[in-house]
């Protein structure tokens, strides 16, 4: 203490007291003089180590304290039960079944799904009745499905990789065909990197996660497909919805946020525009250069799923930017589906490099998840190849779209609201009643999941539109309604026959597979007017 | 043993004129038939390969729907190994990974490749994979080292965070343009905040060496690795052109069935050439084949359930079918050592979610009683349903559930029961059908089965398996039913045939009502063309290999054990995780494992996937390895144990053993009769 100042002497005398008898109880300690001993001479050699370790023992204290099975007791709505009460309770609960029994009309639902006997395709046999028919309802968009050179190569990528990668990625599940694919899927989009994920729907729910948190800000679309809705619940963050489709709307909404932040002041939080390329539950499509214009304008960042434009629509099947001749890296994150555009499995989220390597750590579903197959893999590659080589084929599907919408636009009991070259196509029921005023702002195709008038009318239809699907089963046309998780959906979208037309098939083919699902309509429809 | 000593087949002498020959380009460039004697190693092969056909040649036909032909063919294909490899191979075996170091005789046969499947035909090296009835589970004790270790843990991430923070706060000064994706940008906020990046850039990117290292070729017992370099401290990665093929005790490849070769790769060949490569769309949205509805009645025969689905992907299984079995109202009760899948599962489903400590009975009684009892929050009404969610076997600790204790409190507390079986199907039980198996309890006393296909059965995706009821409504609930992609036909087939494999084939003249669970699947059951050779469909094949994989487990586990190191896990679990503790000794560990003569490649986990303080090494055996290379790994353990200081283990004394004296007494380690 001889080096104390002169007047710290006061203090380090009040001081003294309280010390002295703290020093003789902690003297009696068993242990007590080591750690002194320890502490002096640590503190001798090295004053900063002191400090180092004092740090080091909060930290230890704080993470053994850290328990995430708390029972959370000391709540204020606890009450206190004794031992026997808790026995009557438990004695007493009975839980609901784990799972309700279908219902009938679910049970027929289930029935009626085609089933395929061997290879999937433009013309496949069906379990039921042994026959081939026509199929528009399994995505086959470039007609892949039947390429034999893909084949072979899958059969030789069988012969020196095996099946399966046994492994996430991070832990020697990284193939070099995996980095292969990645490298084909950027280049040919045009953006700087790609990831692969090992199945198309988990892609985008595994994405949005991975970047936008608690306290971001996501504006989507109202009719955004499940895995979107799904992926922006998993993230917490605050969520805008604008009216389907409507660009206008989602200009209101960005304005509104702008207001509000400026009002708050609140801090710059990352934000993101979440909206599908061609919309799965309507075929709709999205204006991509408008919504550029936008997202630049009040700088936000943009997440396209283009599960169903990627492998579809431009001219050599690149997806939206192709079709608007939109540079591909205006767009931050390009999510597409390996399996629905290029006939494989597993989906891709291109982007920058930096939006690329944060998944790579932080996409749940990209790193818990084994890796894709190397065989599928390549069939993506192979997929690639040979569309960005063949414009023809895109040339071929676009006839039959064109041929198709020529035959169902003449009809007036329905309504089509998909684009008109999108080759996924939903067919509505025209419902001539008025629409009911204060729904008027509202998309008249959808309904909330609490509007029961709606969905009583949406059931009626639907029981339609399966009629509908099994008349033209019976005549050799596959078909299926758009199936959805009723009472799971944010809006309940109007029932749909969703057609899928494929290049494998000619425009004759498609003619007439679609003339049987027109005269069906007519007669389903014509019947009840 | 030294490859250049005689061989003991005088095969190998006389190397037929019109042997099938794998080394044909070799043939043609005049080294063939007209040469000298060839060299040992293709001297080896060739008198593999004919003691191979000479054995299968022989071997009775007894059921008439196993094509006895295909075999034969391929047995010959089968001992291939890739051209690239030939010079590796002519030149020297010094790894031991390309041959086994004890040449078979003309009594064994082998027909997998020894890079993919090791040969071990030593029937010592088996055990059975079973709980003795009677005997208590062992519980799960974190062993704690020593003081002076977990400081120096404490200190390491210390010194590593203040580093860290320093470097940070220089750096944004000193190279503000490496930082600028971090902070916020022409008015966007970074993707990622400096804050949040912490952990990653500074801590995780000094061992990047070890994660996501790229590889080619089958995932089998032995790993073609891409070598790559950094030349700045990790931030980008080079690679060097070159390969090195280690042993792999990493991949999830249980069963060993990750094959380019053998009877399940020549199915996927026949599947891919009937069925093509995608079921295009949906189950629900016609992409259902009739491959699916087989591949699903097989998954229920083998779980011994009612029903099963199948999902294109495991991870999806979980995060997609748990919201249809539980919503708003609903308890889920969760290990909290669970996998991401199910909690990502749990949380959008919109029920409440607890949590117990890990495998521990007396958390798990505690929590349902004051679940129970309270009820909802807030609210206290009654909760709808509970479900309680564990895995069969933990893929970081290698624990298995104590399933006997969670049914017993089943009973009492009328939950619903969720076993995600991920890593334990195929690898737990007697006759590989997970821990039900494992504890010779019914599997239907479980309402809910779930498990992957990616470990075991060397293929991908998931299945539940249940009652019919529930299964139905998932089929029409579950997301992916009416949304994701259906699985691909080529897995499928690698899933039936590898679980076919697993089970046996039953002669087709026994009715298929006479077999029960667990027992052979009907030959009716399997897609007509899937002809398995005769070794795979009696279902020899894989009850060997199940006792293989036994064998390995108990091995390595006893082993490490007696070797002096601390290890988590029960010793009939396939995963053994190591405890290093130390952050620094990871990379070593790996670095060292690595660059030994037989390169070893492992997997180091630490923070966030474990606690803070338990760094660890995992291992994964496999049916694939042979006794030698268990022998392998633990020398190298050993070494490396004493270079790094890693044997705190409380196994002290006379106790411990040396690694001769393991490696000698492999047997008695490896049994099941401790
Ligand atoms: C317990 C558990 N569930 C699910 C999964 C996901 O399986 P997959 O890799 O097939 O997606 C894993 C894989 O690591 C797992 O350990």
């Amino acid at each position: 203490m001889d080096g104390a100042p002169e007047s710290l002497i006061p203090v380090l005398s009040f001081l003294e007291g309280p010390l002295s008898t703290a020093l003789t109880t902690f003297n009696k300690i068993p242990g007590s003089a080591v750690i002194l001993r320890y502490v002096k001479s640590s503190h001798q050699n090295d004053p900063g180590r002191t400090i180092l370790e004092l740090l080091l023992l909060i930290f230890a204290i704080r993470t053994l304290l850290q328990s995430r099975t708390r029972a959370d007791r000391n709540g204020s709505h606890y009450i206190q039960f004794s031992e026997k009460e808790v026995d009557e309770l438990v004695e007493e609960w009975t839980p609901e079944p784990l799972a309700a029994p279908l219902t009938p009309a679910e049970q027929s639902d289930l029935a009626a799904v085609p089933i395929i006997a061997g290879p999937n395709g433009p013309r496949p046999k069906l379990v039921s009745t042994g026959k081939t028919a026509t199929n528009l309802a399994s995505f086959n968009f470039s007609g892949l499905s039947s390429n034999e050179h893909i084949k072979q190569r899958a059969v030789e990528i069988l012969r020196k990789y095996g099946l399966g990668s046994c492994g996430p990625p991070g832990f020697y599940g990284t193939l070099d065909v995996h980095m292969d694919l990645e490298n084909d899927i950027a280049d040919f989009l045009g953006t700087e990197a790609a990831i692969l994920y090992s199945q198309g729907f988990s892609t985008v729910s595994s994405v949005i996660p991975a970047f936008s948190k608690r306290g971001d800000i996501i504006v989507a679309d109202r009719a955004v497909n499940f895995a979107i809705q799904k992926g922006i619940e998993i993230s917490r963050s605050t969520v805008r919805w604008y009216d389907h489709n409507d660009l206008g709307s989602l200009e209101e909404v960005l304005i509104s946020i702008e207001k509000d932040r400026k009002r708050r002041r609140g801090p710059l939080t990352r934000r993101f525009i979440i909206t599908e390329g061609i919309f799965s539950k309507d075929g709709a499509m999205v204006d991509l250069p408008k919504l550029i214009e936008l997202k630049l304008k009040y700088k936000y960042r943009l997440i396209l799923d283009e599960t169903y434009s990627f492998g579809s629509v431009g001219r050599t099947g690149r997806g939206l930017t192709e079709l608007y001749n939109v540079p591909a890296s205006k767009v931050d994150m390009i999510l597409g589906s390996c399996a629905v555009g290029l006939n494989s499995c597993g989906g891709f989220c291109a982007g920058s490099q930096i939006v690329v390597d944060h998944q790579r750590i932080n996409g749940p579903s990209f790193v818990f998840s084994a890796s894709m197959p190397a065989l599928l893999a390549v069939s993506a590659s192979e997929g690639i190849n040979i569309i960005r080589n063949t414009p023809s084929i895109f040339e071929c599907l676009q006839t039959n779209v064109h041929a198709a919408r020529a035959i169902l636009d003449k009809l007036d009991c329905i309504l089509i609201p998909s684009h008109p070259v999108s080759p996924v196509i939903h067919i509505y029921v025209r419902t001539t009643d008025p629409v009911p005023p204060s729904s008027a702002k509202f998309n008249l195709t959808f309904a909330s999941p609490k509007d029961t008038l709606r969905l009583n009318e949406f059931d009626v239809e639907e029981r339609l539109l399966q009629e509908v699907v099994e008349d033209c089963l019976a005549q050799g046309v596959i078909l299926t309604r758009a199936k959805r998780l009723k009472g799971q959906e944010m809006v309940e979208p109007k029932p749909s026959i969703r057609l899928a037309l494929s290049s494998a098939l000619t425009k004759k083919e498609t003619e007439k597979a679609v003339s049987v699902l027109r005269n069906s309509l007519v007669k389903t429809f014509g019947r009840r007017r | 043993m030294p490859l250049a000593s005689p061989l003991p087949s005088p095969m190998a002498l006389n190397r037929p004129q019109q042997s099938p020959s794998i080394f044909k380009k070799r043939s043609a460039s005049g080294l063939g038939s007209g040469s000298p004697l060839p060299s040992s190693a293709a001297s080896y092969l060739s008198a593999l390969s004919q003691a191979d056909a000479r054995a299968r040649s022989v071997s009775p036909t007894s059921t008439p729907a196993l094509s006895l032909s295909s075999s034969v063919t391929s047995s010959s294909e089968d001992t291939i190994l890739h051209e690239e490899e030939e010079d590796a191979l002519m030149n020297s075996n010094a790894d031991g990974l390309l041959l086994p170091t004890r040449p078979p005789n003309s009594a064994q046969v082998f027909s997998t490749v020894h890079t993919e499947f090791g040969h071990c035909a030593n029937d010592k090296y088996r055990t059975t994979s079973q709980h003795k009835l009677g005997t208590p589970l062992p519980t799960h004790v974190e062993q704690d080292p020593p003081y002076y270790i977990l400081l120096s843990t404490y200190v390491s991430y210390l010194i590593l965070i203040c580093l860290g923070h320093v470097r940070d706060f220089v750096g944004k000064r000193l190279s503000p343009s490496s930082y600028q994706h971090l902070m916020p940008q022409h008015g966007y906020a970074p993707l990622n905040s400096d804050f949040d990046s912490f952990y990653t850039r500074r801590l995780k990117t000094r061992m990047d060496e070890c994660f996501s290292q790229p590889v080619t070729g089958v995932a089998g017992r032995t790993i073609m690795l891409l070598d790559r370099t950094s030349p700045d401290y990790n931030h980008t990665q080079l690679f060097t052109g070159t390969r090195t093929r280690a042993l792999n005790i990493s991949s999830y490849n249980y069963l060993g069935f990750a094959q380019a070769r053998g009877g399940c790769a020549d199915a996927v060949e026949e599947s891919i050439k009937r069925y093509g490569i995608s079921s295009l769309g949906a189950r629900l949205e016609g992409g259902g084949t009739d491959l699916h509805n087989m591949g699903e009645a097989l998954v229920a025969n083998f779980t011994g359930m009612e029903d099963a689905l199948i999902c294109s992907m495991g991870f999806a299984t979980n995060s997609t079918i748990i919201p249809a079995l539980v919503s708003k109202g609903c308890l889920v009760i969760s290990d909290e050592l669970n996998h991401a899948s199910i909690r990502f599962g749990t949380r959008i489903s919109g029920a409440s979610v607890r949590m117990f400590k890990h495998n521990n009975m007396k958390s798990l009684e505690s929590l349902l009683k004051e679940v129970i009892s309270q009820g909802q929050p807030k609210t206290h009404r009654p909760w709808k349903k509970i479900l309680v969610v564990v895995e069969g076997l933990y893929s970081m600790e290698g624990t298995l559930v104590n399933l006997p204790g969670v049914l017993e409190l089943k009973k009492k507390y009328k939950f619903y029961l969720f076993v995600d079986e991920a890593h334990s199907i195929g690898a737990i039980g007697p006759r590989g059908r997970g821990v039900a198996d494992y504890f010779g309890v019914n599997p239907r006393s479980i309402d809910i089965l779930m498990g992957t296909f990616t470990k075991s059965f060397g293929a991908a995706g998931g299945y539940i398996a249940g009652s019919k009821t529930i299964i139905d409504h998932l089929r029409v609930n579950g997301h992916s039913g009416a949304y994701a992609e259906s699985m691909t036909p080529s897995v499928l087939t690698q899933v039936v045939a590898s679980m076919a494999s697993i089970m046996g084939v039953a002669p087709p003249d026994v009715p298929s009502k006479e077999i029960v669970h667990p027992g052979p699947v009907a030959s009716a059951s399997l897609p007509q063309w899937i002809n398995l050779p005769l070794n795979l469909a009696s279902g020899e094949e894989g009850t060997s290999r199940l006792r293989r994989l036994a064998f390995n487990c108990r091995y390595l586990h006893s082993g490490l054990i007696k070797l002096g190191f601390i290890t988590y896990g029960h010793p009939a679990s396939p995963i053994v995780p190591l405890l290093l503790f130390n952050p620094g000794k990871m990379n070593m560990f790996h670095k060292m494992m690595k660059q030994r003569q037989t390169p070893i490649v492992v997997v180091v986990v630490a923070y966030p996937a474990t606690p803070l303080v338990t760094s660890r090494v995992r291992f994964c055996v496999s049916a694939a390895h042979t006794k030698e290379d268990i022998d392998t790994v633990l020398r190298a353990c050993d070494e490396i144990g004493d270079v790094l200081d890693l044997k705190h283990g409380s196994v002290r004394g006379k106790d411990r053993w040396n690694v001769e004296q393991v490696i000698a007494r492999a047997a008695e380690l490896g049994s099941n009769d401790d």
